[in-house]
Protein backbone atom coordinates (compact mmCIF):
# COMPACT_ATOMS: atom_id res chain seq x y z
CA UNK A 1 0.00 0.00 0.00
CA UNK A 2 1.12 3.34 -0.77
CA UNK A 3 1.51 6.53 1.33
CA UNK A 4 -1.72 7.71 -0.50
CA UNK A 5 -3.30 4.54 -0.81
CA UNK A 6 -3.05 4.15 3.31
CA UNK A 7 -4.20 8.07 3.42
CA UNK A 8 -7.68 7.18 1.17
CA UNK A 9 -7.97 4.24 3.29
CA UNK A 10 -7.34 6.23 6.56
CA UNK A 11 -10.49 9.17 5.37
CA UNK A 12 -12.54 6.39 4.40
CA UNK A 13 -12.74 4.96 7.42
CA UNK A 14 -13.33 7.98 9.21
CA UNK A 15 -15.82 9.19 7.73
CA UNK A 16 -17.35 5.70 8.21
CA UNK A 17 -16.90 6.25 11.68
CA UNK A 18 -18.57 8.98 11.87
CA UNK A 19 -16.46 11.32 11.53
CA UNK A 20 -17.84 14.52 10.54
CA UNK A 21 -16.13 15.21 6.28
CA UNK A 22 -14.17 18.47 7.05
CA UNK A 23 -12.63 16.97 10.18
CA UNK A 24 -12.11 13.82 8.84
CA UNK A 25 -10.29 15.99 5.57
CA UNK A 26 -8.21 17.99 8.28
CA UNK A 27 -7.06 14.86 10.52
CA UNK A 28 -6.29 12.88 7.07
CA UNK A 29 -3.98 16.22 6.60
CA UNK A 30 -2.42 16.27 9.71
CA UNK A 31 -1.74 12.40 10.10
CA UNK A 32 0.16 13.14 5.93
CA UNK A 33 1.82 16.09 7.04
CA UNK A 34 3.24 14.22 11.05
CA UNK A 35 4.87 11.56 8.57
CA UNK A 36 5.95 13.67 6.03
CA UNK A 37 8.17 15.18 8.78
CA UNK A 38 9.09 11.74 10.06
CA UNK A 39 10.28 10.82 6.64
CA UNK A 40 8.36 7.42 7.61
CA UNK A 41 5.74 6.04 5.34
CA UNK A 42 2.26 6.54 7.42
CA UNK A 43 2.02 2.85 7.87
CA UNK A 44 4.97 2.31 9.75
CA UNK A 45 4.68 5.31 11.59
CA UNK A 46 0.48 4.71 12.70
CA UNK A 47 -0.02 1.35 11.73
CA UNK A 48 -2.74 -0.44 9.99
CA UNK A 49 -5.23 2.68 8.43
CA UNK A 50 -8.44 1.12 9.69
CA UNK A 51 -7.09 0.67 13.26
CA UNK A 52 -5.30 4.13 13.82
CA UNK A 53 -8.90 5.38 12.10
CA UNK A 54 -10.97 3.90 14.29
CA UNK A 55 -8.96 5.40 17.53
CA UNK A 56 -8.98 8.75 16.03
CA UNK A 57 -12.61 8.92 15.25
CA UNK A 58 -13.02 7.88 18.40
CA UNK A 59 -11.23 10.68 20.13
CA UNK A 60 -13.24 12.76 17.65
CA UNK A 61 -16.34 12.25 18.00
CA UNK A 62 -18.69 15.39 19.10
CA UNK A 63 -19.53 15.57 22.52
CA UNK A 64 -22.90 13.51 23.71
CA UNK A 65 -25.62 15.38 22.01
CA UNK A 66 -27.56 16.74 25.36
CA UNK A 67 -24.98 18.54 28.14
CA UNK A 68 -25.05 16.88 31.44
CA UNK A 69 -26.54 18.59 34.04
CA UNK A 70 -26.78 18.43 37.64
CA UNK A 71 -27.45 14.63 38.85
CA UNK A 72 -30.79 15.57 40.45
CA UNK A 73 -33.55 12.59 40.88
CA UNK A 74 -36.57 14.03 38.89
CA UNK A 75 -40.59 13.11 39.01
CA UNK A 76 -41.06 9.32 38.95
CA UNK A 77 -40.99 8.14 34.91
CA UNK A 78 -42.02 4.80 35.81
CA UNK A 79 -43.21 2.85 38.61
CA UNK A 80 -43.98 -0.95 38.59
CA UNK A 81 -45.86 -2.15 41.56
CA UNK A 82 -46.18 -6.09 41.89
CA UNK A 83 -46.33 -6.57 38.42
CA UNK A 84 -47.24 -10.29 37.41
CA UNK A 85 -47.37 -11.52 33.84
CA UNK A 86 -48.98 -15.00 33.43
CA UNK A 87 -49.15 -16.41 29.62
CA UNK A 88 -51.65 -19.12 30.49
CA UNK A 89 -50.32 -21.38 33.17
CA UNK A 90 -46.86 -20.47 32.69
CA UNK A 91 -45.58 -17.12 34.92
CA UNK A 92 -43.31 -15.18 33.46
CA UNK A 93 -43.54 -12.76 36.15
CA UNK A 94 -44.21 -11.97 39.70
CA UNK A 95 -44.44 -9.15 42.25
CA UNK A 96 -41.80 -6.97 40.40
CA UNK A 97 -41.30 -3.72 42.13
CA UNK A 98 -39.19 -0.79 40.60
CA UNK A 99 -39.89 3.10 40.82
CA UNK A 100 -37.37 5.18 38.15
CA UNK A 101 -37.00 8.77 38.51
CA UNK A 102 -36.02 11.12 35.90
CA UNK A 103 -32.15 11.02 35.34
CA UNK A 104 -31.68 7.30 36.48
CA UNK A 105 -30.67 4.52 34.65
CA UNK A 106 -32.33 1.17 35.71
CA UNK A 107 -30.90 -2.21 34.12
CA UNK A 108 -33.11 -5.53 33.90
CA UNK A 109 -30.73 -8.56 34.19
CA UNK A 110 -31.57 -12.05 34.09
CA UNK A 111 -31.00 -15.20 32.21
CA UNK A 112 -32.98 -16.58 28.63
CA UNK A 113 -36.09 -16.72 29.76
CA UNK A 114 -36.29 -14.81 32.51
CA UNK A 115 -39.03 -12.14 31.42
CA UNK A 116 -36.52 -9.30 30.31
CA UNK A 117 -38.03 -8.44 27.29
CA UNK A 118 -41.76 -9.28 28.76
CA UNK A 119 -41.15 -6.66 31.49
CA UNK A 120 -39.98 -4.17 28.54
CA UNK A 121 -43.23 -5.02 26.44
CA UNK A 122 -45.15 -4.42 29.52
CA UNK A 123 -43.63 -0.59 29.92
CA UNK A 124 -43.74 0.26 26.62
CA UNK A 125 -48.13 -1.13 26.70
CA UNK A 126 -47.52 -3.81 23.96
CA UNK A 127 -48.38 -6.34 26.37
CA UNK A 128 -50.60 -6.21 29.65
CA UNK A 129 -49.77 -7.19 32.99
CA UNK A 130 -51.50 -9.51 34.12
CA UNK A 131 -51.92 -8.46 37.89
CA UNK A 132 -50.52 -4.84 39.42
CA UNK A 133 -49.66 -1.68 38.26
CA UNK A 134 -47.91 0.20 35.74
CA UNK A 135 -47.24 4.05 35.43
CA UNK A 136 -45.34 5.54 33.04
CA UNK A 137 -44.76 8.72 31.60
CA UNK A 138 -46.32 9.53 28.25
CA UNK A 139 -43.51 10.66 26.40
CA UNK A 140 -41.04 7.30 25.81
CA UNK A 141 -39.06 5.91 23.15
CA UNK A 142 -38.60 2.45 22.33
CA UNK A 143 -35.93 0.16 20.84
CA UNK A 144 -37.74 -3.49 21.02
CA UNK A 145 -34.65 -6.19 20.24
CA UNK A 146 -35.66 -7.39 16.93
CA UNK A 147 -37.87 -5.75 14.13
CA UNK A 148 -37.40 -2.22 15.34
CA UNK A 149 -36.35 -1.04 12.30
CA UNK A 150 -38.29 -1.62 8.28
CA UNK A 151 -35.66 -3.32 5.80
CA UNK A 152 -36.72 -1.15 2.92
CA UNK A 153 -36.28 1.79 4.40
CA UNK A 154 -32.96 3.91 4.42
CA UNK A 155 -32.36 5.74 7.76
CA UNK A 156 -33.16 9.27 6.71
CA UNK A 157 -36.43 7.79 5.45
CA UNK A 158 -37.11 6.20 8.93
CA UNK A 159 -35.75 9.58 10.82
CA UNK A 160 -38.18 11.61 8.74
CA UNK A 161 -41.35 8.94 9.01
CA UNK A 162 -40.50 8.96 13.06
CA UNK A 163 -40.55 12.67 12.91
CA UNK A 164 -43.74 12.99 11.07
CA UNK A 165 -45.07 10.89 14.67
CA UNK A 166 -43.34 13.22 16.80
CA UNK A 167 -44.48 16.38 14.52
CA UNK A 168 -40.92 17.51 13.77
CA UNK A 169 -40.13 18.54 10.90
CA UNK A 170 -38.46 16.73 8.23
CA UNK A 171 -34.93 18.15 8.68
CA UNK A 172 -34.78 18.84 12.53
CA UNK A 173 -35.79 15.02 11.81
CA UNK A 174 -33.21 14.24 10.05
CA UNK A 175 -30.40 16.25 11.28
CA UNK A 176 -31.38 14.88 15.03
CA UNK A 177 -30.69 11.51 13.45
CA UNK A 178 -27.54 12.21 11.96
CA UNK A 179 -26.06 14.04 15.75
CA UNK A 180 -27.29 10.61 17.33
CA UNK A 181 -25.82 8.21 14.69
CA UNK A 182 -22.24 10.35 15.49
CA UNK A 183 -22.60 9.80 18.39
CA UNK A 184 -22.80 5.74 18.16
CA UNK A 185 -20.35 5.74 15.47
CA UNK A 186 -22.11 5.86 12.40
CA UNK A 187 -22.50 7.88 9.65
CA UNK A 188 -25.91 6.79 7.49
CA UNK A 189 -25.15 6.87 3.71
CA UNK A 190 -28.09 8.25 1.09
CA UNK A 191 -29.74 5.22 -0.58
CA UNK A 192 -29.15 2.79 1.54
CA UNK A 193 -32.15 0.60 3.02
CA UNK A 194 -31.61 -0.64 6.78
CA UNK A 195 -31.91 -4.46 5.18
CA UNK A 196 -28.15 -3.46 3.61
CA UNK A 197 -26.80 -2.63 6.96
CA UNK A 198 -24.48 -4.94 9.39
CA UNK A 199 -26.83 -6.36 12.24
CA UNK A 200 -24.77 -3.52 14.66
CA UNK A 201 -25.82 -0.87 12.38
CA UNK A 202 -29.42 -1.47 12.31
CA UNK A 203 -29.31 -1.59 16.04
CA UNK A 204 -27.83 2.00 16.37
CA UNK A 205 -30.41 2.77 13.74
CA UNK A 206 -32.85 1.21 15.86
CA UNK A 207 -31.78 2.86 19.50
CA UNK A 208 -31.24 6.45 17.27
CA UNK A 209 -34.88 6.07 16.31
CA UNK A 210 -36.16 5.30 20.18
CA UNK A 211 -33.95 8.55 21.29
CA UNK A 212 -35.16 10.94 18.49
CA UNK A 213 -37.45 12.79 20.48
CA UNK A 214 -36.08 13.16 23.51
CA UNK A 215 -38.45 11.52 25.12
CA UNK A 216 -39.14 11.67 29.02
CA UNK A 217 -38.47 7.62 29.38
CA UNK A 218 -36.35 5.75 27.08
CA UNK A 219 -36.92 1.79 27.27
CA UNK A 220 -34.06 -0.02 25.42
CA UNK A 221 -34.30 -3.89 25.01
CA UNK A 222 -30.31 -5.28 24.44
CA UNK A 223 -29.71 -2.71 22.24
CA UNK A 224 -25.76 -3.34 22.19
CA UNK A 225 -26.63 -6.90 19.51
CA UNK A 226 -23.87 -6.91 16.86
CA UNK A 227 -21.91 -4.00 18.24
CA UNK A 228 -18.09 -3.86 18.23
CA UNK A 229 -16.57 -2.96 21.61
CA UNK A 230 -16.61 0.43 20.69
CA UNK A 231 -20.07 0.62 20.07
CA UNK A 232 -21.15 -0.86 23.30
CA UNK A 233 -18.62 1.97 25.08
CA UNK A 234 -20.18 4.61 23.06
CA UNK A 235 -23.73 3.38 23.64
CA UNK A 236 -23.27 3.46 27.52
CA UNK A 237 -21.78 6.99 26.89
CA UNK A 238 -25.08 7.64 25.30
CA UNK A 239 -26.88 5.99 28.25
CA UNK A 240 -25.38 8.19 30.51
CA UNK A 241 -25.57 11.09 29.19
CA UNK A 242 -29.33 10.85 28.66
CA UNK A 243 -29.43 10.50 32.42
CA UNK A 244 -27.30 13.19 33.10
CA UNK A 245 -29.73 15.19 30.81
CA UNK A 246 -33.22 14.54 33.02
CA UNK A 247 -34.17 11.21 31.17
CA UNK A 248 -35.01 7.64 32.92
CA UNK A 249 -33.65 4.83 30.88
CA UNK A 250 -34.57 1.31 31.38
CA UNK A 251 -32.02 -1.10 29.52
CA UNK A 252 -32.87 -4.49 29.52
CA UNK A 253 -29.59 -6.49 29.24
CA UNK A 254 -27.92 -9.49 29.79
CA UNK A 255 -24.54 -8.76 30.00
CA UNK A 256 -23.58 -8.05 33.92
CA UNK A 257 -20.54 -5.76 33.82
CA UNK A 258 -20.43 -2.17 33.07
CA UNK A 259 -23.04 -1.50 35.61
CA UNK A 260 -21.60 -0.33 38.10
CA UNK A 261 -23.05 3.23 37.23
CA UNK A 262 -26.47 2.21 36.86
CA UNK A 263 -29.17 3.52 39.74
CA UNK A 264 -31.29 0.05 39.99
CA UNK A 265 -30.03 -3.26 38.53
CA UNK A 266 -33.67 -5.61 38.84
CA UNK A 267 -32.88 -8.81 38.41
CA UNK A 268 -35.33 -11.32 37.08
CA UNK A 269 -35.03 -14.99 38.03
CA UNK A 270 -37.66 -16.67 35.58
CA UNK A 271 -40.04 -18.89 35.54
CA UNK A 272 -37.80 -21.97 35.77
CA UNK A 273 -36.68 -21.18 38.94
CA UNK A 274 -39.76 -21.08 40.38
CA UNK B 1 -48.42 12.23 9.89
CA UNK B 2 -50.67 10.68 7.24
CA UNK B 3 -48.46 11.65 4.43
CA UNK B 4 -45.47 10.83 5.62
CA UNK B 5 -46.65 6.46 6.79
CA UNK B 6 -48.20 6.75 2.95
CA UNK B 7 -44.82 8.22 1.62
CA UNK B 8 -42.77 5.49 2.82
CA UNK B 9 -45.19 2.81 2.43
CA UNK B 10 -45.23 3.80 -1.39
CA UNK B 11 -41.21 3.29 -1.26
CA UNK B 12 -41.37 -0.10 0.64
CA UNK B 13 -44.04 -1.20 -1.98
CA UNK B 14 -41.38 -0.06 -5.39
CA UNK B 15 -38.60 -1.05 -3.49
CA UNK B 16 -39.68 -5.25 -3.34
CA UNK B 17 -39.24 -5.30 -7.20
CA UNK B 18 -39.47 -9.04 -7.59
CA UNK B 19 -43.03 -9.05 -5.69
CA UNK B 20 -43.94 -6.03 -7.45
CA UNK B 21 -43.16 -7.58 -10.66
CA UNK B 22 -45.15 -10.41 -9.89
CA UNK B 23 -47.58 -8.85 -8.49
CA UNK B 24 -48.21 -7.29 -12.16
CA UNK B 25 -47.65 -10.23 -14.58
CA UNK B 26 -50.50 -12.17 -12.65
CA UNK B 27 -53.90 -10.19 -14.29
CA UNK B 28 -51.95 -10.10 -17.59
CA UNK B 29 -51.13 -14.08 -17.22
CA UNK B 30 -55.13 -14.20 -16.51
CA UNK B 31 -55.94 -12.00 -19.44
CA UNK B 32 -53.64 -14.02 -21.56
CA UNK B 33 -54.75 -16.98 -20.93
CA UNK B 34 -58.62 -16.08 -21.84
CA UNK B 35 -57.95 -13.45 -24.44
CA UNK B 36 -59.87 -15.09 -26.62
CA UNK B 37 -63.02 -14.66 -25.32
CA UNK B 38 -63.13 -10.93 -24.38
CA UNK B 39 -65.83 -10.93 -21.65
CA UNK B 40 -64.00 -14.00 -19.88
CA UNK B 41 -60.60 -11.79 -20.34
CA UNK B 42 -61.77 -8.93 -18.50
CA UNK B 43 -63.14 -10.92 -16.12
CA UNK B 44 -60.30 -12.65 -15.41
CA UNK B 45 -57.86 -9.67 -15.74
CA UNK B 46 -60.02 -7.61 -12.93
CA UNK B 47 -60.35 -10.69 -10.81
CA UNK B 48 -56.22 -10.73 -11.07
CA UNK B 49 -55.94 -7.24 -10.64
CA UNK B 50 -58.10 -7.79 -7.26
CA UNK B 51 -55.62 -10.64 -6.19
CA UNK B 52 -52.85 -9.00 -6.86
CA UNK B 53 -53.48 -6.25 -4.78
CA UNK B 54 -55.05 -8.21 -2.26
CA UNK B 55 -51.63 -10.11 -2.08
CA UNK B 56 -49.68 -6.97 -2.28
CA UNK B 57 -51.39 -5.18 0.73
CA UNK B 58 -51.59 -8.73 2.83
CA UNK B 59 -47.18 -8.61 2.67
CA UNK B 60 -46.97 -4.90 3.51
CA UNK B 61 -49.09 -5.34 6.10
CA UNK B 62 -47.70 -8.26 7.56
CA UNK B 63 -44.15 -7.04 7.00
CA UNK B 64 -45.13 -3.24 8.51
CA UNK B 65 -46.95 -4.65 11.73
CA UNK B 66 -43.84 -4.45 13.90
CA UNK B 67 -42.70 -0.98 12.61
CA UNK B 68 -46.30 -0.02 13.36
CA UNK B 69 -46.90 -1.44 16.60
CA UNK B 70 -43.77 0.56 17.75
CA UNK B 71 -45.35 3.58 15.76
CA UNK B 72 -48.16 3.00 17.50
CA UNK B 73 -45.83 3.22 21.11
CA UNK B 74 -44.50 5.82 20.68
CA UNK B 75 -47.89 8.06 19.51
CA UNK B 76 -48.97 7.00 15.92
CA UNK B 77 -52.33 6.80 15.43
CA UNK B 78 -53.48 3.11 14.53
CA UNK B 79 -55.92 4.39 12.18
CA UNK B 80 -53.43 6.67 10.77
CA UNK B 81 -51.14 3.91 10.03
CA UNK B 82 -53.97 1.51 8.49
CA UNK B 83 -54.82 4.89 6.34
CA UNK B 84 -51.50 5.50 5.22
CA UNK B 85 -50.79 2.17 4.31
CA UNK B 86 -53.75 1.52 2.47
CA UNK B 87 -53.63 5.38 0.28
CA UNK B 88 -49.89 3.83 -0.60
CA UNK B 89 -51.91 0.46 -1.76
CA UNK B 90 -54.47 2.24 -3.62
CA UNK B 91 -52.07 4.55 -5.85
CA UNK B 92 -50.37 1.23 -6.55
CA UNK B 93 -53.39 -0.27 -7.29
CA UNK B 94 -55.00 1.86 -9.38
CA UNK B 95 -51.49 2.67 -11.19
CA UNK B 96 -51.32 -1.22 -12.35
CA UNK B 97 -55.63 -0.97 -13.38
CA UNK B 98 -55.13 1.75 -14.82
CA UNK B 99 -52.19 0.35 -17.28
CA UNK B 100 -54.57 -2.69 -17.98
CA UNK B 101 -57.57 -0.64 -19.02
CA UNK B 102 -55.22 0.70 -21.34
CA UNK B 103 -54.47 -2.80 -22.78
CA UNK B 104 -58.62 -3.67 -22.78
CA UNK B 105 -59.05 0.05 -24.68
CA UNK B 106 -56.55 -1.12 -27.27
CA UNK B 107 -56.66 -4.84 -27.55
CA UNK B 108 -60.62 -5.06 -26.90
CA UNK B 109 -63.86 -4.04 -28.10
CA UNK B 110 -65.80 -3.29 -25.21
CA UNK B 111 -69.27 -2.38 -25.24
CA UNK B 112 -68.85 0.15 -22.37
CA UNK B 113 -65.34 1.18 -21.48
CA UNK B 114 -66.14 3.48 -18.99
CA UNK B 115 -68.08 0.27 -16.78
CA UNK B 116 -64.45 -1.57 -17.04
CA UNK B 117 -62.12 1.32 -15.50
CA UNK B 118 -65.71 1.52 -12.83
CA UNK B 119 -65.09 -2.35 -12.38
CA UNK B 120 -61.72 -2.29 -12.42
CA UNK B 121 -61.53 0.69 -9.81
CA UNK B 122 -64.06 -1.00 -7.47
CA UNK B 123 -61.52 -4.06 -7.07
CA UNK B 124 -58.93 -2.42 -6.17
CA UNK B 125 -61.18 -0.35 -3.47
CA UNK B 126 -62.02 -3.79 -2.19
CA UNK B 127 -59.26 -5.91 -2.81
CA UNK B 128 -56.76 -3.16 -0.46
CA UNK B 129 -58.88 -3.18 2.68
CA UNK B 130 -59.63 -7.18 1.87
CA UNK B 131 -55.49 -7.75 1.95
CA UNK B 132 -55.23 -5.75 5.28
CA UNK B 133 -58.14 -8.05 6.61
CA UNK B 134 -56.39 -11.03 5.93
CA UNK B 135 -53.10 -9.85 7.08
CA UNK B 136 -54.41 -8.99 10.58
CA UNK B 137 -56.03 -12.22 11.16
CA UNK B 138 -53.58 -14.31 9.46
CA UNK B 139 -50.19 -12.71 10.59
CA UNK B 140 -47.86 -15.02 8.39
CA UNK B 141 -47.30 -14.44 4.99
CA UNK B 142 -47.59 -18.26 3.66
CA UNK B 143 -51.21 -18.31 5.61
CA UNK B 144 -52.53 -15.25 4.15
CA UNK B 145 -51.86 -15.85 0.80
CA UNK B 146 -53.09 -19.23 1.02
CA UNK B 147 -56.53 -17.87 2.56
CA UNK B 148 -56.38 -15.32 -0.52
CA UNK B 149 -55.94 -18.41 -2.76
CA UNK B 150 -58.66 -20.02 -1.27
CA UNK B 151 -61.14 -16.95 -1.56
CA UNK B 152 -60.01 -15.81 -5.12
CA UNK B 153 -59.80 -19.32 -6.26
CA UNK B 154 -63.51 -19.76 -5.62
CA UNK B 155 -64.93 -16.32 -6.34
CA UNK B 156 -63.40 -17.39 -9.98
CA UNK B 157 -65.38 -21.19 -9.92
CA UNK B 158 -68.29 -20.61 -7.91
CA UNK B 159 -71.53 -20.31 -10.15
CA UNK B 160 -72.09 -16.37 -10.28
CA UNK B 161 -75.82 -16.82 -9.36
CA UNK B 162 -74.81 -19.43 -6.57
CA UNK B 163 -74.93 -18.28 -2.72
CA UNK B 164 -71.44 -18.74 -2.47
CA UNK B 165 -70.15 -16.72 -5.15
CA UNK B 166 -72.18 -14.18 -3.86
CA UNK B 167 -70.84 -14.19 -0.25
CA UNK B 168 -67.61 -13.62 -1.83
CA UNK B 169 -66.08 -10.13 -2.19
CA UNK B 170 -65.34 -9.96 -5.49
CA UNK B 171 -68.97 -10.75 -6.93
CA UNK B 172 -69.33 -7.32 -8.11
CA UNK B 173 -66.28 -7.63 -10.14
CA UNK B 174 -68.31 -10.20 -11.82
CA UNK B 175 -71.45 -8.47 -12.40
CA UNK B 176 -69.79 -5.57 -13.31
CA UNK B 177 -67.85 -7.41 -15.71
CA UNK B 178 -71.19 -8.18 -17.13
CA UNK B 179 -72.68 -5.39 -17.66
CA UNK B 180 -69.22 -3.70 -19.43
CA UNK B 181 -68.47 -6.41 -22.12
CA UNK B 182 -71.98 -8.27 -22.31
CA UNK B 183 -73.62 -4.84 -22.78
CA UNK B 184 -76.72 -6.34 -20.26
CA UNK B 185 -79.28 -4.26 -18.64
CA UNK B 186 -78.69 -1.59 -15.65
CA UNK B 187 -79.85 -3.96 -13.18
CA UNK B 188 -76.30 -5.57 -13.37
CA UNK B 189 -74.81 -2.11 -12.72
CA UNK B 190 -77.00 -1.82 -9.82
CA UNK B 191 -76.36 -4.98 -8.35
CA UNK B 192 -72.73 -4.78 -8.85
CA UNK B 193 -72.43 -1.32 -7.29
CA UNK B 194 -74.58 -2.62 -4.37
CA UNK B 195 -72.55 -5.48 -3.51
CA UNK B 196 -69.38 -3.23 -4.27
CA UNK B 197 -70.69 -1.15 -1.30
CA UNK B 198 -71.88 -3.56 1.08
CA UNK B 199 -68.06 -5.66 0.40
CA UNK B 200 -66.07 -1.86 0.96
CA UNK B 201 -67.31 -1.35 3.50
CA UNK B 202 -67.43 -4.95 5.34
CA UNK B 203 -63.42 -4.60 4.12
CA UNK B 204 -62.69 -1.12 5.19
CA UNK B 205 -64.75 -1.52 8.44
CA UNK B 206 -63.06 -4.86 9.47
CA UNK B 207 -59.09 -3.86 8.90
CA UNK B 208 -59.56 -0.96 10.81
CA UNK B 209 -61.37 -2.53 13.58
CA UNK B 210 -58.69 -5.26 13.14
CA UNK B 211 -55.97 -2.31 13.07
CA UNK B 212 -57.33 -0.58 16.34
CA UNK B 213 -57.19 -4.27 17.99
CA UNK B 214 -53.58 -4.82 17.02
CA UNK B 215 -51.89 -1.51 16.95
CA UNK B 216 -53.29 0.37 20.03
CA UNK B 217 -51.16 0.09 22.81
CA UNK B 218 -52.11 -0.32 26.46
CA UNK B 219 -50.95 2.80 27.23
CA UNK B 220 -50.63 2.99 30.76
CA UNK B 221 -51.52 6.29 33.63
CA UNK B 222 -48.83 8.66 33.99
CA UNK B 223 -46.95 7.87 37.71
CA UNK B 224 -49.09 9.70 40.12
CA UNK B 225 -46.26 12.06 42.13
CA UNK B 226 -44.02 10.50 44.75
Amino acid sequence: MTGDEWHDSFTRILLEQGVDPHEAQRLSEDSRAEAIAARRHPAQLFGPAAAYAVAVARAARPAPLLAPLARAKGPVVLRLTNVTKRFRRREVLRGVDLTLHAGEVAAVTGANGAGKSTLLDICAGTLKATSGVVERAARIGYAPQQHGVAPYLTADEHFRLFGAVHRMGARKAVATGAHLAAGLGWRPRAGVVASQLSGGTQQKLNVVLGELSRPDLILLDEPYQGFDQDSYLDLWAQVYAWRDAGAGVLVVTHLLHDLDKVDHLLELQGAEDR
Amino acid sequence: MLLAIAGTSLRELTRRRSALLLVIALPLAFYAARSDEPGQAVRFLALGVGWAVATLALFSHVGSRHLDRRLAVVGASPTALLLGRQLALLGTGFTIAGAYLVLVAVAQDVERLWAVALLLGTTVLVAAPLGAVVSLALPRELEGALALLAVMATQMLADPEGTLAKVLPLWSTRELTTYAVDATSDEFLRRGLLHFAVAFALCACGAWAAAVVRLRPNTPPEPAPA
